[in-house]
């Protein structure tokens, strides 16, 4: 009797043990705990000078044990490989993990996140690799990854879609994969990278309020390759031409992530492949002066520019082109004044 | 547990396997198809250059690996020394499911009939065993066209009056040029040369149920992002897996033909994928393990009947290995002439094979494949300083701004250039290692000044303002275009096997590879290989129709 | 059976010892580095900003070089540990002779002199046994060169500033293929662009 007596009051003991240990593990500096492991502290020391700086690594990641016995298997082998020096330089978190985290993303960023969802990147899994007036044309192959998918965990598209021919029918290996989102926050922001935290904008000075969000760009392209972000400041911009001279593109940083994935061909032909870059009387313009980047709606757009009736007296959003009938000829990205005047701009009318 | 008795047994999965294994599997041959390496995806890799097949420091990605796989070479003092498959000296080709052809640049070239009867055309030639090949170009042709036309070749030889005779068109059409391909062939053209696109086994338009290419500046030395470069691994390796008679098996290592006591193969000893010893029985073995691997199989496969190796009686496996005494020329220019359109060849002349007063063969003349930013750290005029603030200012001034035009100089077979099994040194399993020695035959280097000096013309034709050469040494260890260790022959005496692949010694052994090759031409050789593979499958396949190979 | 006594005892020590390594862990232990010492990459850093220096655009010592030598002396580069270990010290040693000064506090173009008696081979071998100097300089430059130009996912190249000095897109754009233009694709052998 007194034997149980003391053997339940150690394991009593010891469970308080455990949860003020834990507790206390849990509430601590980060500094202190998840940068404890070498693995994770590169991680860690990026987060300290970020936009999120403010928020902890559990609000977003969850802590040590949310996710039950896999986050114990996952330690635990972390705990083998340290211990076996078998030390990887970088922890990367796996797809389903990235996903949970986006959850976090959209419980704070609710307006962007409804952008998005109203938008045209929204797709999942089933809706790109088994699209099939897509799949007719071309075989779906590794490059697809490049810009859909571009955090799933296995090494080739060969695990997500079968078969990989130009005939189908085709099914996703598991169906699990299904309502995937295909084009993640993450494939265009980088939340491990410098930045300062949010404030409320002065409203004494008006004229200053838009550099209160200037330096809050998180935009970076993630490329699956050599599973690297690239911030846009460091991306290129393409010399796009057209009939053996080159288009004017704007500089807009910004723009340089749309053009990662709507590219032109390896000549760099202006409108070939998935390229929109604009040219004839948007020349110039950048992808972001019309579209909005979450919901890449620009349907409003005419109007940041235009006067709604143009010098020839016509309502500019009702002119032949993509914008008002996507069947036009006229691709609103092209379009040129001469495709209508065909011989020659006419003098204006007042 | 044994391993079920199988008609065939094909011991790698390169170029030459892969046509074999897809040959026998529809012939109705129940196959085993046995690899040493895996499969690759283009997503595993990327574009790393530290790791790629082309410039390799840090590994062969694509294999072999250098825990389990060395060799010995000569240390230059009269020794040897081991030497592992990421350094030159090792002679490596890469070992996966469709070897060489997943990372090669896929130029797609025949023969030149003339490179079938060489001794007829030239003569004897002192220093080397220079024989005719027991198969005309004729005789081939048909095997040539099979390989184009199921692998898939994209060409135009409208241009070329030098081009091999061919009834049928190829399959797919040429691939527009690159910026420096324009710049070269109007400066050929000035020349009095005959530039042509280079046929590629690459899809210029959607071919074969795979998509045309992107031309992606890393192309070779890696895996394609999109699967328009063919290999063995996207074409007919899987049109074998699908009839349901071949199974492949990867990550397994053959350490010997098994030999009976009539002096038959009875099949093949290999190590599994967990290192354990399995036999495979087996009515036939094709050997298509490369030029030096299949060569040193045939002499660790050692019995009462071939105490020199399988098939090696007259002493002739692993002799007479060659590869192509590259050679050409850089040029800088004033103006940037590189415009990242991959895969960088694309044109090509064919004036100086088997043109050349003087000199025996000679070969095609390229531009080169895109040097990437390592690469290029080592092309530099004679006597430039390699590293400080030179080096940089000279990479930054002309990487976009040079060109480079190199050819494959055809070599001599030289008996004394050849492959052996060490006595000593064994690999992981225990298998004794291969050592490649010997030296080039004079008319190689010759060879390949002539073809340095052409290129150079070419360069200077073309406005480069600065130019140097690049010539071949007399030593070299034969790698990515190793061939002729088994040579086929109609002389017993002087050859491995008969102009079928089949050993002149063991009826029901063949092989398919490079080793086959009797001279190497002036050409890259993955399509001769290939078709090579049908011709010797097809061979297979008439003889397995009368007697089962009993 | 265990008694009482030991039972308490292990159960203690075992709670202990989980507080304990829950709360150090080992976080006192990290160095940046994996092999190398910080002494060896100060001088490192000093070498390969010789072997690339910074102009316009940012050298070896930027471009984390050194971290790309020291992360492959833990992996692909375990056999030269030895020939690091030996030459760094030597090197250091020599230099500190000749000069009565550590290698990296010298103003630049004297690292400059030092460097070019390596590979010439008319530097002191005297601390070395295994390798040469030339043999160790020739050993430097290239892993410089592979860290400076390979790719970032080996440690070095950060950023792949050596691509954009070079003018090399990276990543570079290149987009889908399903669309039927062929003809940038197909070359023409009647064109008179083609030059005939």
């Amino acid at each position: 009797m007194k034997r149980i007596l003391v053997i339940v009051s150690v394991l009593i003991l010891a469970v308080v043990l455990l949860l003020l240990s834990y507790g206390r593990w849990n509430n601590a500096s980060p500094s202190k705990t998840c940068a404890g492991c070498h693995e994770i502290s590169h991680s860690v020391d990026l987060w300290a000078e970020s936009t999120h700086r403010d928020i902890q690594c559990k609000s977003c990641h969850g802590t040590a044990l949310s996710e039950g016995i896999h986050s114990l298997r996952e330690k635990g082998v972390m705990l083998f490989h340290h211990n076996r020096k078998m030390k990887p330089e970088d922890v990367r978190i796996s797809e389903s993990q990235r996903l949970a985290v986006m959850g976090k993303c959209v419980a704070c960023h609710r307006a962007e996140s409804s952008k998005w969802n109203s938008g045209g990147h929204t797709m999942n899994y089933s809706e790109v690799f088994l699209n099939g007036e897509h799949n007719k044309q071309e075989a779906i192959n590794d490059d697809c990854l490049r810009c859909h998918g571009m955090f799933y965990d296995g090494k080739s598209v060969a695990g997500i879609v079968e078969p990989l021919d130009t005939s189908g029918p085709w099914k996703l290996k598991n169906a699990g994969l299904k309502d995937r989102p295909a084009i993640p926050c993450f494939a265009c922001h980088q939340v491990h990278k410098t930045g300062t935290p949010g404030k409320r904008p002065v409203l004494d000075t008006p004229s200053s309020l838009h550099y209160a969000r200037a330096d809050q760009k998180l935009e970076s392209f993630y490329y699956r390759r050599s599973e690297m972000y690239f911030p846009v400041t460091v991306l290129s911009t393409p010399g796009i031409n057209y009939q053996s001279s080159l288009v004017r593109v704007s500089d807009d940083p910004g723009q340089r992530l749309c053009i990662q994935c709507h590219s032109p061909n390896a000549f760099n032909m202006s409108g070939t492949a998935d390229d929109r870059t604009p040219r004839g009387v948007h020349e110039g313009i950048s992808c972001l002066a019309c579209h909005d980047p979450h919901s890449n709606s620009a349907m409003a757009s005419c109007k940041n520019c235009h006067p709604a009736i143009s010098n020839c007296k016509l309502d500019v959003e009702k002119m032949n082109t993509t914008f008002a009938d996507r069947s036009s000829t006229n691709n609103i990205h092209f379009v040129a004044c001469t495709d209508c005047h065909v011989k020659g701009r006419p003098a204006k009318k007042l | 547990m044994a391993n079920k008795r199988v008609n065939a047994v094909v011991v790698g999965a390169g170029a030459g396997g892969g046509v074999v294994a897809k040959e026998l599997a529809t012939g109705g041959l129940s196959v085993v198809l046995i690899e040493r390496g895996r499969w690759h995806s283009y997503d595993e890799h990327g574009d790393d250059e530290l790791t790629s097949q082309r410039t390799f420091p840090l590994k062969c990605g694509f294999g072999p690996d250098n825990e389990r796989n060395w060799r010995m070479s000569p240390d230059g003092k009269n020794g040897w020394v081991k030497v592992f498959p990421n350094q030159w000296s090792y002679g490596n080709n890469a070992a996966c499911v469709g070897s060489g052809t997943v990372s090669y640049g896929a130029m797609a070239w025949r023969f030149q009939p003339d490179d079938f009867r060489l001794k007829s055309k030239y003569g004897a030639v002192p220093g080397s065993t220079l024989e005719d090949w027991p198969l005309t170009y004729e005789e081939i042709e048909p095997f040539y066209e099979k390989a184009e036309y199921e692998i898939g070749v994209a060409g135009d030889p409208t241009n070329d009056p030098f081009v091999p005779p061919r009834k049928k068109p190829y399959p797919m059409p040429a691939f527009s040029l690159n910026g420096e391909g324009i710049i070269l062939e109007k400066a050929a053209w000035r020349l009095g040369l005959h530039p042509f696109p280079i046929p590629m086994l690459r899809n210029s338009v959607p071919y074969n149920g795979r998509p045309a290419c992107i031309r992606m500046r890393t192309c070779v030395g890696y895996a394609c992002p999109v699967g328009a470069k063919a290999g063995t691994q996207n074409t007919v390796i899987p049109a074998a897996l699908k009839t349901g008679n071949c199974e492949l098996r990867i990550n397994c290592m053959v350490s010997e033909i098994m030999i009976d006591d009539k002096g038959r193969a009875k099949g093949v000893r290999y190590f599994d994928a967990d290192n354990r010893l399995q036999e495979q029985v087996s009515d036939i073995v094709v050997v298509s393990a490369s030029a030096s691997e299949s060569a040193r199989l045939l002499l660790n496969s050692r019995s009462r009947l071939f105490p020199a190796g399988a098939g090696n009686n007259n002493g002739w496996v692993g002799r007479n290995i060659q590869d192509h005494a590259y050679a050409g020329a850089y040029g800088l220019f004033e103006e940037e002439v590189y415009d990242d359109v991959g895969p960088g060849a694309c044109i090509a002349v064919n004036d100086f094979n088997h043109r050349i007063p003087g000199i025996i063969g000679g070969g095609v003349l390229c531009n080169e494949f895109i040097r990437m930013p390592y690469q290029f750290t080592s092309i530099r005029p004679r006597n430039s300083k390699m590293w400080g603030i030179e080096h940089k200012d000279f990479q930054k001034r002309y990487f976009r701004r040079h060109i480079a035009v190199h050819g494959p100089a055809q070599e001599m077979p030289v008996f004394d250039k050849k492959v052996e099994v060490d006595p000593v040194v064994r690999d992981f399993w225990g298998i004794p290692v291969a050592r490649i020695s010997g030296s080039r035959h004079d008319n190689d280097i010759k060879a390949g000044r002539f073809l340095a000096e052409k290129a150079e013309e070419w360069l200077k034709e073309a406005g480069a303002v600065s130019t140097w050469q690049a010539v071949p040494g007399k030593e070299s260890t034969p790698s990515q275009h190793q061939s002729g260790t088994c040579r086929m022959g109609n002389d017993p005496a002087t050859s491995v096997t008969n102009k079928f692949g089949q050993l002149h010694e063991i009826d029901n052994v063949f092989i398919a590879d490079g080793s086959l090759h009797v001279n190497n031409g002036g050409y890259n050789p993955a399509l001769t290989i290939l078709a090579l593979g049908y011709w010797v499958g097809g061979h297979i396949i008439d003889m397995w129709k009368g007697t089962k190979m009993k | 059976m265990i008694s009482r006594r030991e039972f308490v005892r292990i159960t203690t020590a075992a709670g202990a010892a989980m507080l304990v390594s829950f709360n150090t862990s080992c976080r006192n232990k990290i160095s940046r580095w994996r092999f190398l010492t910080g002494e060896e990459i100060s001088l490192l850093d000093a070498i390969v900003e010789q072997i690339i220096p910074t102009d316009d655009f940012p050298g070896g010592r930027w471009a984390n070089v050194s971290n790309f030598i020291d992360r492959q002396l833990d992996s692909y580069y375990r056999k030269h540990q030895v020939a690091y270990r030996e030459g760094l010290s030597a090197m250091g040693m020599t230099v500190f002779q000749l000069k009565g000064r550590k290698f990296e506090e010298l103003p630049f173009a004297e690292q400059t002199d030092m460097m070019e008696m390596m590979e010439s081979g008319t530097f002191p071998g005297d601390y070395w046994e295994e390798h040469s100097p030339a043999g160790f300089f020739n050993m430097l430059r290239d892993h410089s060169l592979q860290g400076f130009y390979g790719s970032p996912v080996h440690g070095g190249n950060r950023e792949y500033i050596s691509y954009r000095m070079l003018g090399l897109d990276y990543p570079n754009i290149i987009g889908q293929n399903r669309y039927k233009d062929l003809s940038w694709r197909i070359y023409d052998a009647k064109s008179p662009a083609n030059g005939k």
